[in-house]
This record gives structure tokens, sequence and C-alpha cells, in this order.
């Protein structure tokens, strides 16, 4: 843990991350203002462009989940978006001199493939890590759901349980209990 | 007279109580064991890591009677599973979802009722553990009848297809009991009941405890135990606010007669080992889980794979043999469904656009832990004192994990399915004719190689007649201590093979029996007549 924390604050002096005007500096528990901007880049390349639009609150979202992980494993994330962000690492993984904040869309999304891909343990895991972060705190969001055919919960639309029949067990008469 | 729930989070002053019994746990086992214990006349004082989930009136309709589940995915995997729903194995190759708050795992399963497989239990019997199917009858029969357990056979789109399919192949499918009552058919088992519909701890054993007298504490973090001699004298705790960081108050509990753990297969290695009470190394040791595999079948009409019981329908055809596998059918949500995916780009959008409005459900329990030679998985302490648990899966699992997603996807397609995805990496959409000689290739013991769930963690402190893994002895004490007992499915001494909240709340009936007869206290199974038998056969 002394070393995780040692090797994340070396890592986050050294980082420069692109600066991008969706991303306000903010008080947040666990995310610095670098770290933020690195989430920030690999949300857009696992997401897309605008990814924000239907989900407003990305950012705020994945530094609140923070909270409830285990510290080990919150810095093991943090620990990711930082070495992400190295040239060392991008030049390993993609050929790139500069970090990844830094790449274009495409380019980071081959750095996405590449750990996808990877032999290594390690590197399919931090696909892994960045890939559910972003798709989960994505789709948590109410303005992404019309887009998957996702009615909402049911105690905001109790209307969804008393359709007859009940569409997920069509042709079936039993009554609905209440 | 009654005792009460008491919010951690409110409390900042140091706190010494001195019940009769500490129960550490407020899941399937601590639930069982804080009423049959306060039925039998001591004062029990349960400790829950996770939040209080009390009674109200919710925002929705006036059947929403708890307020704090609201079923959203985003807020609920947070409060109520260890680790926000984020919890993996330590080489980051399975996601385990594990409950944490009132009740446990009981509040936030999907439900499902099975009995312990009978193969299991002989299995258990050479290894010296005293379960028979005979001896456990009266136990199985008190929970079927005090939650109740029942057939309930309204069946979701996903439950649907997979009847239509399995009858297509001619393969045996029933009915999965469970231990819902009037179901509103949300599907929201997994993120909490709102309505109160699914019989959880916090609806059912707790407020019965509590009705006699027993005390619960919330968000209440156990430090360790602190022995003296052959007993533990005290148990440490301190308080959590609502995001889980540490408040200033802390609890010291020492108990006058004893400490029951029931913090399941990682939280009770995990207060055993922040204990110095290894055992030798043993305690964390043969830690098993149920690996699952999952397939969405795409079907032409809109299913609304979110509504409806979530867990009601299986095949038994393959449980059999110690790798065998249960198929069963379930419901699923945006972010659960986008997190599992292992894609990114247009392709995540795709496959969610594609698959999850006129998607259906399928995935397989494996059962695990057999083998007398292998290890299986260890339950360690990371540097903050946090447990994680060490695992691969299994060499012996693989090919029945290629079986299990094999036959599904053959299910998918003969209900009508176009396409079915599978989640590997990368991910996988299985036709007719194309892409099953693929799935023979998944090399599950590699992480990430495909997603790879569990909700079932057993074992990890087990009973067992081999002196080299025996943590616990056949009366639930550990080890020498005289007035510690574990009683959780943490003494598992192999997977189970089937859902196991049914088997725990039956042990630790049984648990709670021989805490009763040391102490000469009276123990009554109250609900031994009426109700309906929901396992025919069995």
């Amino acid at each position: 843990m002394a070393v995780a924390g040692i090797l994340n604050h070396t890592l986050e002096t050294l980082a420069r991350p692109k600066s991008r005007p969706e991303v306000k500096p903010a008080k947040l528990d666990h995310l610095s203002n670098k770290t933020a901007l690195i989430l920030f880049a690999v949300a857009e390349a696992v997401l897309g462009e605008n990814f924000l639009k239907k989900c407003p609150k990305f950012i705020e979202t994945v530094d609140d989940y923070l909270n409830y992980q285990r510290p080990a494993q919150r810095q093991q994330l943090i620990t990711a978006l930082l070495v992400a962000e190295t040239r060392l690492f991008n030049l390993i993984v993609g050929g790139n001199l500069r970090g990844f904040s830094h790449l274009s869309l495409a380019d980071r999304r081959e750095v996405l493939e590449k750990l996808r891909s990877s032999d290594r343990e390690q590197s399919r895991n931090i696909y892994a890590a960045f890939v559910t972060v972003a798709a989960g705190t994505y789709y948590s969001s109410d303005l992404t759901w019309p887009d998957i055919g996702y009615p909402g919960v049911s105690v905001d639309h109790p209307e969804i349980l008393n359709q007859k029949p009940a569409p997920w067990r069509p042709q079936d008469p039993r009554p609905i209990e209440p | 007279m009654p005792g009460k729930i008491v919010e951690g989070r409110n409390l900042k002053d140091e706190w010494t109580l001195t019940p009769d019994f500490c129960v550490v746990g407020s899941g399937a086992a601590g639930g069982v064991c804080a009423l049959k214990l306060a039925e039998a006349g001591f004062t029990v004082v349960v400790l829950e890591e996770g939040p209080n989930i009390p009674k109200g009136q919710g925002h929705g309709d006036k059947s929403h009677v708890r307020p704090m589940l609201n079923e959203r995915e985003s807020m609920m995997y947070k409060l109520l599973y260890q680790e926000g729903g984020a919890r993996l194995t330590k080489n980051g190759s399975v996601k385990i979802l594990q409950g944490r708050c009132l009740g446990g795992g009981t509040a936030v399963n999907w439900s499902a009722c099975l009995p312990p497989r009978k193969e299991t239990l002989l299995e258990w019997q050479k290894r010296g553990l005293p379960f028979t199917r005979e001896n456990l009858d009266p136990y199985l029969r008190e929970v079927v009848n005090y939650l109740p357990i029942v057939r309930n056979d309204k069946y979701n789109t996903s439950a649907r297809k997979f009847i239509q399919g399995c009858d297509h192949l001619g393969m045996p499918h029933d009915n999965l009991p469970n231990n819902t009552h009037n179901c509103r058919e949300c599907g929201s088992c997994g993120v909490g009941c709102p309505y109160d519909r699914k019989m959880s701890g916090f609806v059912k054993w707790l407020p019965d405890a509590v009705a006699r007298g027993a005390d619960v504490f919330t968000d209440t973090k156990v430090d360790k135990l602190v022995t003296s001699g052959d007993r533990v004298r005290e148990v440490h705790a301190h308080f959590l606010d609502g995001k889980n960081r540490p408040t200033k108050g802390t609890l010291v509990v020492k108990p006058n007669k004893g400490v029951v753990l029931a913090a399941g297969s990682i939280g009770t290695p995990a207060v055993l080992l922040r204990s110095k009470m290894d055992l030798g190394g043993r305690v964390g040791k043969y830690t098993h889980i149920h690996p699952v595999t999952i397939t969405i079948g795409k079907y032409p009409q809109p299913t609304h794979p979110a509504y409806g019981v979530p867990d009601n329908m299986w095949s038994p055809k393959f449980e059999a043999g110690p790798t065998g596998y249960l198929i069963e059918t379930g419901s699923f949500f945006p972010v659960l469904s986008a997190s599992a995916t292992l894609q990114h780009g247009e392709e995540l959008h795709r496959i969610m656009r594609d698959y999850y409005p006129t998607g259906a459900i399928s995935y397989a329990h494996h059962t695990t832990g057999f083998d007398p030679k292998e290890e299986y998985g260890t339950v360690e302490l990371d540097d903050n004192g946090d447990p994680e648990l060490d695992y691969t899966i299994p060499e012996a699992n693989v090919k029945s994990m290629q079986e299990s997603l094999e036959v599904m996807c053959r299910i998918h397609l003969a209900a009508g399915a176009s396409s079915v995805y599978v989640m590997r990496n990368p991910p996988l959409e299985v036709k007719a004719g194309s892409g099953f000689e693929e799935i023979k290739k998944i090399d599950f013991t590699e992480s990430q190689r495909a997603t790879i769930f569990t909700v079932h963690v057993m074992g990890g402190c087990q009973m067992n007649n081999d002196p080299k893994r025996r943590c616990v002895n056949n009366d639930f004490t550990f080890g020498s201590v005289k007035n510690l007992w574990v009683t959780d499915g943490s003494i598992f001494p192999t997977a189970l093979g089937a859902n196991p909240q049914v088997t725990i709340y039956a042990l630790a009936l049984w648990g709670a029996q021989e805490i009763c007869r040391k102490h000469n206290a009276p123990f009554k199974l109250n609900h031994q007549q009426g109700g309906q038998w929901p396992w025919p056969g069995y």
C-alpha cells in the first residue's frame, strides 16, 4: 500500500494529461484533476465522443463509486490510469511517444485493442478495468436507457408492472397480484 | 422486550456491550442464529458491516416499503454489495457479487431455493461431516415453512425462451422454487426487493430476532476477536459512515457466553486472519466458488429482460458430478450488462442496442471443489487488512464451462434466437452453425479471456475430519476455542453444486441447536407442519 501510494504520487507528479474543457476542476474524493482528465480520455475511447451528453455526471459518479472500493483496489485503478498516461507505456503498447490523453481517439482505441488482446494478464486486466468502469457508469445514466429500450425502474414507473398481460409473460392468463 | 436496529453511522463514541452472544454478520447464517439464540432467551448483539435497510413509505406506489431500495443499479451496488459490486479475485479473473447490508446475501440474491445435492452431502460424509439427507430434513422443512419457499411459476421472457428451447431439444427443465410472496415482478431481487415480497433476512429472520430482544448494529465492521486462553473475550469493531469511511466511533463487545461467526466465506476467514487465529495456515484455504458462464440470446421481439421473476427456471440435466453445472435463467439490467461485455467503441453500443431490448439470459453455476488434491482458492489479507480471494478457475472445470456455453447457445437458438452473445474476450456471437468451435478454445484459467461471475462463495473455514484441513468441528466450534462457533457457508468443505441459501439456513439452524445444547438452553423448530414441499423427488 505504501509502495503503491509512493508510485501513484510519483506518476501523478510527472503526468501532464491533456486539458479538456469538458472536465472542470472540481473537489473530488479520490480523483485529482489530473486523474480525472485521464479517466475522461479513457472513457472517451471506450464510449465515444460527446459521451458526457448522456452521462453528464460521469466523473463524479466514478469518483463516488471509488468510496466503496477497498483501498487497495481503488489505488490499483488510479495506478492504471496514471500508468496509461506515461510515455513509456504508450511506447511499449502502441508505439506512441505521447501520453494516452494526448492521443487521437483512433490511437487510443488501438491501445485499448492491444491491451485487450495482450498475452499479459496485467494488460488484459487494465483493459477490463477501463471498459467495466466506463461502460457500467455510462449505462447507469437514465439518458442512455432509451437507446437500449429500457423503460426504467419500477418504483419510478409503477405502470410498468401493471400492464396486462405483462409483456415478459405474454399470453399468461393469470392476474397480476397486487 | 424487543431489541433495536442501531445505525453505526450515527455513532461517534466508544461503545461497550455485554450480551450473552455476539453474532458477526446478518446474512443467511447470522439471521438464523440471532433468531434462534434470542428465542432461547439469550441476549444477542448482531454486528453487520453494511447499512440498514429501514422500512417506510418509498416514492413509488404504496407497495414501495423500503425507501432506500430504489432499484437503480448505480446506487444499489455500492450500497448493498461488497466493494460496491466490484469485488474481484486477486488476479482479476472472477467478479464476485456478495451482499454487504442488513440481510447480507439474502437481501440481494435472486431468491432461488434449492436443497443441497445428495451427491454433495455424500462427499461431505466421506470427509466426516454429520449431515445426511435424512437428518437435515427437519431443518430444511423449517426453512421451507418459515420463509416460505414456493414454486412461483410466473415466468419472465428469459425463462419462457429457455422452456421453449429445452422443449425443442428434448432437454429436461423444471421450476426453481424461490422465497418470494406475491411477487410484483419488478425483477430487482439482485438490488434488493423494494416491495418486501422477497423473504430476505431483513424481512424475516432479523425482524423476528429483534422482536425477541436481539440488537442489530449496522455500519459496524469487526476488526478482530481478542482471545485469552481458550475463549474469545472481546470483539473489537468500528463504525462506518455512509461512504464506508470509519467514524470516530468504536465498539467493544464482551460476550458472556460466546461469539458466532457468520460473515460469509470471505468475511469469516478475514476476521479470523485479522485476529491471528489462522490455525497454522488452515483458515482461508480451500475456498470455493461456483464460476458462472453467461449467454444472452437475441430474439425477434422485445423481451423486457429486466422484469419478471428472475430465477425460477432451471435444467437439472447437467448438475451431476464433481464438475456438473446448473443452468438457470435470470433478469438483466443495463449496468450489469454493459460492464460485462468486455467491449469498447461502437461495438459496445451496438451490442447493447442489439442484445438488451430483445435479449434473454441463461447462465450456468459450475460445481468445483471435489478433488481432494486441489487447494482451490485462498482468502488472504491485503496490506490494509482487507480480504481478497486468490483463485484460479480449476483446469478440471474448463471443459464443462465450455460445454455449458455450448449447451446454452443451442437452447437459445432452438428457442428462436438469431444469435447468442457469449461474454468472451473478444466477444463472440454464436449463430446456427457458426461460433461453436470458438467456444471450445476459451481458456477460463486465464484472466479476462471471458467474463466470469460468481455469486456463491463457500468454504475457507471448513468442517472436515482431516486435521490438515479442519477449522471447524462437527459441533460448529472453531479449533480449540470453546466459545466460538462458525455457522455460515465457510464451513462447506466443497462447493455445494446448488444455490446455497437454503443449505446455509439449514446448517445454521443445526449450529444454533448445538450452541443451545452446550448451554442447556431450549431449541425448537417451530414450523414443522403445513406448507408444501417444493422439491418433489428430493
